[in-house]
């Protein structure tokens, strides 16, 4: 298909033709390139001791492949037009909760004890995790519809206001409850899905990504109120009254309760970093990859990242997410309308929460929930995603109209 | 409309506005401050506890192997090896590494699908292989090697420990000809050996886990030990080694070598005199026998019975000790029967476990008495042996002197108190060395009385009684005494009488052979010692050590003439017993009660030094509790009257005869030694009788004629034969000298004239010894050739000879 002049093309069409956010695209590359040596570096040592793979590099040749793959999938939705999401959303949003429902079915792959994978073509091919599919649908469905908010608001249904029912309905909708209800539907259904899984890390992602949305659009702000005191009080009352949870909090504070079991890997993770000091052991050197640091090239790569590149190296990466966060809120804060902003918001707060969550988990800030890194972790799916999600922003960020040259 | 538009485009300004009011919230919520706390503790764990977590992560992820140093070794003053160490081996196997050794990778087909079959028979093959090599070369149970080799988790299984010489080398081949070294290990170590087992056992002493645990091995555990070093390498989680990756060594620095002044020869000498005495008496106890070097105070053998082999330390070495631990295995069985023991969950204890405990703990208990040197860990009563120190003493401070005489009835009485002789019918007049040589108490207590308590006791300190000698062994005991403030009270005059004549308090063997040492070797009191020289591996001498002078005791004048008395003991007194011509032995008997108020458990013994005008050997032979024929009998079991002098003494004096010709020490002979020193025969066949005589006179020989020719046709002993002076020579006259061989008479039991007769009666020779003067009491003891044996004619029968009316038997006190 021959390229359309320019001249030829609508004012939409030129919108979306404009240049992609270069720091964002950088950011996002030097990450990627710093997380496949670290991939590298971490996996050689599980790969060399593990007899199902024959070569030490078998892990860090698979995610380069992957993040090929991933670069190719970020160009390519970077030239889509992020206005079509809009009506895309939708079906995406049906699609993934139509996948979830398949995971608990045999169709379902268990890996590690957690039945969490599909298969790409449902009865073969390689495996991937709906969830990662269902947080971003979960955002453009929440983004496409808060969008268009104000309309949605005006068309108003009456209600009978001579019933109680009607009288009560009006009053619901009067304080803003009634609008929340489709997206509280959504996600009730999708973290219960996920959470039958059982995947705690994905509902958090979830709820993290569509609460972010939420908040941008304007939701009042009392709803959020609400919405942290059930979620404190509901995580007080389990932690308080559930022995697993009290044991697990316990080891949170307390990791060499249980050293050489359910501690072990937070203990581990803590010599990683413990080690590596200020300036680390140097690239490659990490002894706690040789399997004494569980998942070294998976949730705990930053562990391993730190004790051979020293806490200077840590901040570095740390600097490079907090630049990409920042960017990526910038980029909505510039979108074009409000559809873009919202998008914007939900992606960039997805990144920042598996930021926070894993680097909280492998400094035992918090305690373990099983997030990996973006750009960093190893596995393939997740990261074509990420680079996806990457590829929305750089779509938003072409239809930003450039400054007005004064 | 227009309004109406302004007012939607309000409300999208508003809208949008909200929407990058909330923006920025999150902006800021997750772009800055979410990356406060993960900044902090990234800080907080990296740098202040950096050197925490390090330590922690090096300590799970290295492994720290010992190589330890070679333990120095410890040489006899002539450079015989008395303990040393060599490399052997402990055989580790590792299951887990072996079953990791065999590749899965290769018994999968290409769908990864493993042949199970074939992967267990590849594992089984590869322990058939080790198993059988292991089993034949170190006949190992082959059932127990395979049950250890199932156990897949472990990874550290020794299966031989102290393996040696051609046997680890062999293992060594075997596992690297086939690539076993990945599951199969040999770990060096060292063990110690000990070439003379029970010679000087307590001296040497042994290592355990801990290091030197008795003897010198403890003592000297700091110059021996070395230092250690390490093999730091890293390894992973599951415990493996990382190739080539870090590791450091730290070599390890071996232990010095270290001289003693002990003689092996020596040191066998006395533990055989000291055997010799244990058997003969019967003694219950044990003894000991140390020589020493009077004059520096370096011990040249010291020996304790009951000992043990340095190798197997572990188990009971001496047959009386072995015998006594089975029969308290009993009683402590008997005893524990009556306890109605219960195990933990409230069964009774079976006959078996009662069995079993009983035997633990006679067991025990007989370890550690075979592992304690009486030289060292006890003390005795010195008896008669202390009357040297007592004599030095009082002739130091001018109470007595040679002209003095002392008049003993049997008896003395101290503040109305009554104390008898040992001879009971009193030793009447005597000179100050005949009350010496008498070992006359009744002569002693007067020699108390005279230096009275307060000198008595300055003596008894600076002859250094009242503390340790300082020998440089472990363990050193010191004696009991009263106390000067007792001992000059008025209450304490028995103390005197008593101590006088060495009895009430105890010493040990070192105390006492020091303070004997400073009586005769020109007044000093000399500090024992064990360490001649240290040095390194390379035979550098690091360290020479040098007698020390604790202090000069008494003058050297002194000191000469109690010698000279002491050596009239010997030649003359109730010391004669321990006469050896030639040697100048001076010396002084004992007996005294292990215990006060025991019965029957004497310690008999004899102090020794020669030769007499320039000592340079020393020796307390003590034998602990010979057997007594009857329940207070003056006699032991096997015919012995129980005295240091008619013990001890024979035994002592051969010992010192033998260690100064081993030292070389030339022999110094009185004339009538002399003339009693062997000849050897002239040729005598072809003269006539006159010459022949006048050939013999000049050789101090007489003759008796056999025939009646007019020239010697024949003698006995053939020409050069080496005879006794005085001996009487057979000659032929006109008859062939006969060549037949003759029995030896038994001459058990007879005087030295009879004796005599008798062996020329068949045409042979008499060597006397054992005694200084023969008279009716001089008995035959035992002969060197047995009696029935056939003998040629003219062979010369040495035979011992003892003075049975040597009686310095223990007198009780009242």
């Amino acid at each position: 298909m021959a390229r359309k002049a320019k001249r030829d093309l609508t004012v939409e069409e030129q919108l979306a033709r404009g240049p992609v956010d270069l720091p964002l695209l950088m950011l996002t590359l030097l990450l990627l390139g710093v997380g496949l040596i670290m991939v590298l570096s971490a996996s050689y040592a599980t790969a060399y001791y593990d007899p199902k793979t024959d070569s030490p590099l078998a892990y860090a040749i698979a995610q380069t492949r992957y993040a090929l793959i991933g670069l190719a999938v970020m160009y390519g939705v970077s030239k889509f037009n992020y206005q079509y999401l809009r009506i895309l959303s939708l079906p995406a949003l049906i699609g993934s909760i139509v996948l979830l429902a398949l995971v608990p079915t045999p169709l379902g792959v268990t890996l590690n004890g957690a039945q969490r994978w599909l298969k790409l073509l449902l009865v073969a091919g390689p495996t991937f995790q709906p969830s990662e599919i269902a947080k971003i649908a979960v955002i453009l469905y929440f983004a496409a519809r808060l969008s268009k908010r104000d309309a949605i608001n005006k068309k108003k249904v009456k209600w009978n206001k001579r019933t109680r029912w009607g009288r009560f309905c009006a009053w619901l909708e009067k304080i803003g409850f009634m609008e929340l209800v489709p997206y509280g539907v959504v996600l009730v259904i999708i973290a219960g899905l996920l959470l039958l899984e059982p995947h705690l890390s994905g509902t958090i992602l979830v709820m993290a990504g569509g609460a972010a949305v939420l908040f941008a659009a304007g939701i009042s702000l009392r709803w959020f109120a609400l919405g942290i005191g059930v979620v404190a009080g509901g995580l007080w009352f389990v932690i308080t009254m559930t022995p697993y949870m009290t044991s697990r909090v316990q080891l949170w504070l307390d990791p060499w309760s249980d050293s050489l079991g359910k501690g072990y890997q937070t203990i581990q993770s803590l010599y990683a970093i413990g080690s590596g000091g200020l300036l680390g052991r140097g690239l490659g050197k990490s002894s706690q990859k040789f399997l004494f640091l569980p998942e070294a090239e998976n949730d705990f790569i930053f562990s391993v990242a730190v004790e051979e590149l020293g806490m200077i190296g840590g901040i570095m990466i740390l600097i490079l997410f907090m630049l990409f966060i920042l960017r990526g809120y910038w980029l909505a804060l510039h979108a074009r309308d409000r559809f873009g902003a919202l998008v914007g918001v939900g992606i960039t707060t997805l990144f920042a929460v598996q930021v926070f969550l894993n680097i909280g988990v492998v400094t035992n800030l918090i305690p373990n929930t099983g997030i990996s890194l973006p750009f960093f972790s190893y596995g393939g799916t997740a990261l074509i995603i990420q680079l996806a999600e990457v590829g929305i922003m750089l779509s938003i960020s072409r239809q930003i109209p450039a400054p007005k040259q004064d | 409309m227009a309004d109406r538009l302004e007012q939607r485009q309000r409300k999208e300004r508003t809208s949008k506005q909200l929407i990058f009011r909330r923006t920025v919230c999150l902006m800021v919520i997750f772009g800055v401050l979410s990356f406060i706390p993960l900044g902090w503790k990234l800080w907080d764990i990296a740098i202040v506890h950096h050197e925490e977590y390090q330590m922690r992560q090096l300590n799970q992820s290295t492994r720290d192997v010992e190589v330890r140093s070679n333990r120095g070794t410890i040489l006899d003053s002539s450079g015989n090896v008395l303990a040393m160490s060599a490399t052997v081996y402990n055989l580790i196997l590792s299951p887990l590494d072996l079953i990791n050794s065999i590749d899965q990778r290769k018994f999968k087909d290409d769908e990864g699908v493993l042949d199970e079959q074939a992967y267990n028979a590849a594992i089984q093959e590869r322990r058939d292989l080790i198993a059988d090599k292991v089993c034949s070369v170190l006949e190992l149970d082959r059932d127990s090697v395979i049950k250890r080799m199932e156990r897949t988790n472990s990874q550290y299984e020794v299966l031989k420990k102290n393996i040696e010489g051609e046997q680890a080398e062999e293992l060594q081949t075997f596992i690297s000809e086939n690539k076993l070294g990945y599951s199969l290990i040999m770990t060096p170590t060292t063990k110690r050996y000990y070439p003379y087992s029970n010679v000087a056992s307590h001296i040497v002493g042994f290592v355990n886990e801990n290091g030197g645990a008795y003897g010198v091995e403890a003592a000297y555990e700091d110059v021996l030990e070395g230092t250690s070093g390490r093999v730091v390498t890293s390894k992973t989680g599951a415990g493996t080694e990382i190739y080539n990756s870090y590791s450091d060594y730290i070599d390890a620095v071996d232990g010095n070598d270290i001289t003693l002044t002990i003689d092996a020869s020596i040191q066998r000498m006395a533990e055989q005199a000291l055997a010799a005495g244990i058997e003969k008496y019967e003694v219950q106890n044990g003894g000991i026998c140390v020589v020493m070097n009077p004059k520096t105070g370096a011990v040249l053998g010291m020996a304790s019975a009951p000992n043990y082999d340095l190798n197997s330390y572990g188990t009971i070495y001496d047959e009386t000790l072995n015998a006594q631990a089975a029969a308290q295995t009993q009683r402590e069985y008997e005893n524990l029967k009556t306890q109605g023991l219960k195990n933990e969950d409230g069964t009774p204890l079976t006959d078996e476990q009662l069995q079993a405990k009983a035997k633990n703990t006679a067991i025990g208990a007989a370890l550690n008495k075979q592992w304690r040197s009486k030289v060292l860990n006890d003390t005795y009563e010195p008896g008669s042996t202390f009357k040297s120190v007592v004599l030095a003493a009082a002739l130091e401070a001018g109470v007595i002197s040679d002209s003095d005489h002392f008049y003993c009835p049997g008896f003395y009485v101290v503040n109305g108190r009554s104390i008898a002789c040992s001879e009971r019918s009193g030793h009447g007049d005597q000179t100050l060395a005949e009350a010496v040589q008498n070992s006359c108490n009744p002569a002693f207590m007067m020699i108390g009385q005279k230096l009275g308590a307060e000198k008595f006791y300055d003596y008894f300190e600076s002859f250094g009684l009242t503390e340790i000698t300082g020998i440089d062994l472990p363990g050193e005991a010191k004696g009991i005494d009263w106390g000067r403030e007792f001992f000059t009270s008025a209450e304490g005059y028995l103390s005197l009488a008593t101590a006088s004549f060495g009895q009430r308090f105890t010493v040990s063997p070192l105390q006492l052979l020091s303070a004997f040492s400073a009586t005769v070797n020109g007044g000093y009191l000399m500090q024992p010692y064990v360490l001649k020289s240290v040095s390194d591996a390379q035979g550098t001498i690091l360290h020479q050590n040098e007698p020390t002078v604790v202090r000069q005791v008494v003058s050297e004048q002194t000191s000469r003439r109690a010698a000279e008395i002491l050596e009239s003991v010997v030649a003359e007194g109730t010391g004669r017993n321990a006469y050896v011509a030639g040697y100048r032995i001076g010396g002084k008997t004992g007996t005294a009660e292990g215990e006060v108020g025991v019965y029957d458990e004497e310690i008999v013994s004899f102090v020794g030094f020669a030769p007499a005008n320039d000592p340079q050997v020393i020796a307390l032979l003590y034998f602990d509790t010979p057997k007594h024929a009857s329940p207070r009998s003056k006699y032991g079991s096997t015919g012995y009257y129980i005295s240091g002098g008619q013990m001890a003494a024979p035994l002592a004096g051969q010992l010192i005869a033998n260690v100064l010709d081993y030292l070389g020490v030339e022999r110094q002979y009185t004339e009538a030694e002399a003339a009693a020193a062997d000849v050897s025969v002239p040729k005598l066949t072809g003269y006539d009788l006159d010459t022949a005589k006048a050939a013999l006179k000049r050789k101090n020989l007489t003759c008796r004629t056999v025939g009646d020719g007019t020239v010697v046709t024949g003698q006995i002993p053939a020409v050069g034969a080496s005879v006794p002076g005085n001996s009487t020579v057979i000659l032929y006259m006109g008859e062939e000298a006969p060549a037949d061989q003759v029995p030896v008479p038994n001459l058990k039991g007879l005087t030295y004239d009879q004796a005599k007769k008798r062996l020329n009666e068949q045409g042979l020779y008499l060597r006397a010894s054992g005694v200084s003067y023969y008279s009716a009491a001089t008995h035959a003891l035992d002969q060197s050739v047995g009696a029935g044996e056939l003998v040629d004619r003219g062979t010369v029968i040495p035979v011992r000879f003892v003075d049975t009316s040597v009686t310095d038997a223990y007198t009780p006190l009242e």
